[in-house]
């Protein structure tokens, strides 16, 4: 309970001195907003009564105080690339990227997990260098290289999937998992990667212990003592590492999504990024950052649930 | 990223002894395929980021010639050409002088941040500790290829920034392994011994804690030159590293995305570069944290 406590208060120092860090990040950006709302219309005079108007002149502390009140009220303030309020533009976005980053956790465990399998149970056989050689690639390939060659194979050549661009589900959600089918794979590749080589590993470690001889001595199928024996005790530290990547696939959205020209967070960041929106980098920067602690803070309080053995206190 | 963690420590008094066996371990390592392979993919690619350059004028990988243009891999051009008929191979040998150059400088610069803040934190603990652990967790809440990119569009994107831009985004990486091994080390009865001998902290950073805890900062280094060449890639293709005209893996892979029913080979060749130079860093990296520390399962 104590490490709980601990955790949390440290969560929200940390989600503090992240908004300080933005914050500073985003205030050294060459130009203001004010030139940057004005652009071409602007002359000096304009431009100075917009600062003022908008409170660039004040000192530092009270526009980061500003900002993060507004913040803590929901009110994030308006994108200048989009002309329209950041807080609905996060909405939209986040649930468009969580539905990539939630596929592609899926595809990775699904992948992996009988890769790494079959990698244990051949293992130094020919399934185990071909299960070896893909984990490889997918840790070594950036995944947009991975997404172009997607791009090529499943759409340019097969025609099976969009190569670009976003469908809302509720619009028609076959469609919107066409769309995303193709960046969540590209996304997913590399975690898939990692936990292939996790999951043969864990397999290793369990396959040889007593309680498999046990099982094959009771006359057990090789296929009974494989699946439910050894795998469910190999898989549980595997699915925590899964969970523990959230946070990393979120931080790799930016380039999937540019690349497939899906709007989500990831694309909402680079356009900010492009076209210097400060209110709309200071949000998502802010928001990725957010969620990539959260997740690492859940998936350490899940694997005390999990692990008795381990404590914090 | 990858942490690494390391050994215990040596005493002084078995430094030799146990350096000479940690330098035959490492032979013997680089001996087997995996060490061999990965040794070989490095000084290949490190002869073409040195090499390049002076082989290779640069006018060569600049030369547009339109009646060449997206021209498959003949003899006159092994890799085939660009959408403005330049030559591919010459692309790729200059691409990998600047992702090299990129990635080696950034991560000589995370470790110059990074190294101090580590072992200040580590061997001070205390308040030193607790402001620059919040720092570092600060600054590790980001993830590395964002931070990057908000610094490098910060900054202006270009050749110095995108260094200074990796370098900055991998140094809590490394900070954070630095304490760990510098409050290991700390912990240990020689350092105890050098303080109760007079020694100052200076020293005692300098002739006992830095050496024995520079396994692990190679192993990182040399798994952070292959990210390092990931995130150069990564940020060059969103336009937010090198700027073209310089050949940059990245970039050529960016402008590859309009000509790939056509000319597919314009992506597959930068991007095998960019896998074989990270696959090679990788499983050298790997190989020498196995030497390094036996305690550590890089699959786990």
């Amino acid at each position: 309970m104590r490490y709980l406590l601990n955790r949390i208060a440290l969560l929200a120092l940390t989600l503090l001195l992240i908004s300080i860090v933005t914050f500073i990040l985003t205030n050294i950006l060459p130009g203001n907003v004010a030139t940057m709302i004005m652009g071409t219309r602007g002359n000096p005079v304009s431009i100075a009564a917009l600062e003022q108007e908008l409170g660039l002149n004040d000192p530092l502390v009270v526009q980061y105080g500003r900002w993060i009140g507004g913040m803590l009220q929901g009110d994030w303030g308006t994108s200048l690339r989009f002309k329209e309020p950041i807080g609905s533009l996060l909405g939209q976005k986040m649930a468009a990227s969580g539905m990539i980053v939630v596929l592609s956790l899926i595809i990775a465990i699904l992948s992996a997990i009988p890769l790494g399998v079959i990698a244990a149970v051949k293992q130094n056989r020919w399934p185990d260098t071909v299960s070896s050689g893909v984990a490889l690639a997918g840790i070594s390939l950036p995944d947009f290289f991975w997404g172009i060659v997607l791009i090529l194979l499943f759409s340019r050549t097969l025609g099976w999937l969009p190569s670009s661009g976003f469908v809302s589900p509720a619009d028609d959600f076959w469609l919107s998992i066409k769309h995303a089918l193709l960046p969540a794979i590209a996304l997913g590749l590399s975690l898939m990667a990692h936990l292939a080589r996790m999951t043969r590993s864990a397999m290793l470690e369990v396959m040889s212990q007593d309680f498999i001889r046990v099982c094959r001595a009771k006359g057990l199928s090789e296929g009974s003592v494989i699946l439910r024996h050894a795998l469910q005790n190999a898989i549980a530290p595997v699915v925590t590492v899964a969970g523990l990547q959230l946070g990393y696939l979120f931080g790799s959205i930016i380039v999937v999504e540019s690349l497939f020209n899906y709007t989500g967070m990831g694309w909402l960041t680079y356009q900010g990024l492009l076209n210097r929106d400060v209110p709309l980098i200071q949000a998502t920067v802010f928001i990725i950052a957010a969620v990539f602690m959260l997740s690492n803070l859940i998936v350490d309080l899940i694997y005390t649930v999990l692990d008795p053995r381990i404590s914090f206190d | 990223m990858t942490t690494a963690q390391l050994v215990t420590p040596a005493a002084p008094s078995e430094a030799s002894r146990n350096a000479q066996r940690t330098r035959k371990r490492i032979a013997n390592a680089l001996l087997n395929t995996k060490g061999l392979i990965g040794l070989t993919l490095v000084i290949v690619f490190t002869l073409m980021a040195i090499l390049a350059p002076i082989f290779v004028p640069e006018a060569l990988s600049t030369k547009i010639d339109v009646t060449a243009r997206l021209s498959p891999p003949t003899a006159a051009h092994l890799l085939g050409t660009d959408q403005l008929g330049r030559d591919l191979l010459f692309r790729v040998l200059l691409g990998a002088h600047t992702s090299m150059i990129i990635a080696v400088v950034a991560v000589g610069l995370s470790i110059a941040l990074g190294l101090p803040l580590g072992v200040l934190s580590g061997y001070f603990k205390g308040w030193v500790d607790l402001g620059l652990s919040r720092l570092v967790d600060t600054l590790l809440s980001f993830p590395a290829i964002l931070l990057a990119l908000a610094i490098s569009a910060v900054l202006g994107p270009n050749l110095r920034n995108t260094v200074l831009a990796i370098g900055i985004a991998f140094a809590p990486y490394l900070a954070r392994i630095v304490r760990g091994e510098t409050l290991k080390v700390t912990s240990l009865p020689y350092i105890e011994a050098a303080r109760s001998q007079g020694a100052s902290d200076m020293r005692i950073i300098r002739k006992y804690v830095l050496p024995n805890i520079m396994a692990p900062v190679i192993v990182q280094a040399t798994i952070s030159i292959a990210f390092a060449i990931l995130a150069e890639a990564g940020l060059s293709f969103l336009g937010l590293g090198t700027q073209p005209p310089t050949p940059s893996w990245g970039l050529m892979i960016q402008a590859s995305r309009d000509y790939l029913d056509v000319a597919p080979w314009t992506a597959l060749v930068p991007g095998l570069a960019v896998a074989l130079a990270v696959l090679g860093l990788n499983m050298l990296g790997d190989v020498l944290r196995d030497v390094l520390d036996p305690t550590f399962n890089s699959d786990r």
